[in-house]
């Protein structure tokens, strides 16, 4: 069995060539479909076992090396576009982000209207313009990243392209996966979009202020949380009213001496 | 959504392979997709005949392995598979819900075959 995945390739990673059938050494192989490809000279056949994101997980370990050299703790923020990851960060780096140097890549289609809305004098934002990508990538968060001062930077947020599909299989090098679902969307959204809240270290549930006035059914979102991602922590939060916004920091603080 | 992508970055490496191996022509290419892995299969065969068009893969027969979830249960320390769609995880043994997936997550290129 190989050690990726589990398989039962018998190649390891990487790329290695099984059968040179030489023409004449041995009969034609016997196609396993309808024969379509019986040629006369017999085909070469490339046992290949390569993750076709290889070279964004590549990208994504070299990223992760260097937050952990440097003993950053960075967090990919994954939700619709609305959830409120924006807002969630202004306010955290002006509480928590006080105590603790932050610094903020975030990643749009094409404005950078975020990035104008995280500016302050204590915080580095570097802001991504994917164009059509529609999520972020490991190679985008090392550009993103090099062009930001990490001296003395302790916590990195990474506010991923608003989508629920895709992003979940892009590591970025991130410590933790923080998935936002607000009480303006579905309590369903996690039976919808399964991958990205199974690969959730934390889910958020946020706007949590205006959850009753919506009909929202808070008991039914965090039930469909914990079938989908039954380890993932789970923090209830308003980042208008500041409700809950204690716990998200105490979560920030007991991971950051994860990294130390 | 980005299978498009996938597919190309597939394509790269299998004519890359195709190079290296002075193949004429690329007759099949076969992925491994979990069943967890969050693609479309339907998009990936239109991608493929996109993204193999006027290439030496044009053609070529596409296969898709598909690879059924597996997922461990912690209480009773042993993996199940489960192969019906779905991503609620329930214990065939004890029942408990688990989330620890082991097999399913799976976007590979697996085998080329060339003449
Ligand atoms: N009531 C309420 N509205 C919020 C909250 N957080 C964000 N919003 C609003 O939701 C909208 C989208 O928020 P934004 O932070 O831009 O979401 P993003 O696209 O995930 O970055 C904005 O109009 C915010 O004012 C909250 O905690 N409570
Ligand atoms: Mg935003
Ligand atoms: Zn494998
Ligand atoms: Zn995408
Ligand atoms: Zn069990």
């Amino acid at each position: 069995m190989c050690k990726e995945c589990g398989c039962n390739h018998k190649v390891p990673f990487g790329v290695k060539v099984l059968s040179w059938i030489a023409p004449g050494m041995l009969k034609p192989r016997v196609a396993e479909s309808d024969g379509a490809s019986t040629t006369s000279s017999p085909p070469h056949s490339i046992e290949i076992h390569t993750s076709l994101l290889a070279k964004n997980d590549d990208l994504a370990a070299a990223n992760r090396a260097l937050f952990s050299q440097r003993r950053i703790l960075t967090l990919n923020l994954l939700s619709s576009p609305g959830s409120g990851k924006t807002t969630l960060l202004s306010r955290t780096v002006d509480e928590f982000g006080l105590g603790n140097r932050c610094a903020v890549v975030v990643g749009d289609l094409e404005t950078d209207n975020d990035a104008r809305r995280l500016h302050r004098p204590h915080v580095q934002v570097a802001q991504i313009t994917t164009g059509t990508a529609c999520h972020l990538d490991a190679d985008m968060v090392a550009r993103g990243v090099k062009a930001l001062d990490l001296t003395d930077v302790r916590v990195l947020f990474i506010e991923n392209v608003g989508n629920l599909v895709c992003p979940a299989d892009f590591d970025l090098g991130e410590t933790l996966r923080v998935v936002l679902l607000s009480a303006t969307e579905g309590e369903d959204k996690p039976l919808k979009y399964p991958p990205i809240f199974k690969s959730a270290d934390l889910v958020l549930l946020t706007k949590i202020d205006i959850a009753e006035v919506l009909g929202f059914d808070r008991l039914q979102a965090l039930d469909n949380i914990r079938r989908m991602a039954p380890r993932a922590e789970c923090i209830e939060l308003s980042a208008r009213s500041g409700e809950g916004m204690e716990a998200w920091y105490r979560y920030l603080e007991s991971h950051l001496t994860s990294v130390e | 959504m980005h299978e498009i992508g996938i597919m190309e970055s597939a394509m790269t490496f299998v004519l890359q392979h195709a190079t290296e191996n002075r193949a004429r022509k690329v007759s099949r290419v076969v992925l491994r997709i979990g069943t967890l892995a969050g693609v479309e299969v339907e998009s990936l065969r239109f991608a493929f005949d996109v993204v193999s068009r006027g290439t030496l893969a044009e053609n070529a027969d596409f296969e898709i392995e598909i690879v059924p979830a597996s997922v461990f249960c912690q209480g009773c320390n042993d993996e199940f598979i489960q192969d019906t769609a779905g991503y609620i995880f329930i214990c065939p043994t004890c029942g408990d819900l688990c989330g620890e997936i082991r097999r399913g997550r799976e976007l590979e290129l697996s085998r080329i075959e060339m003449n």
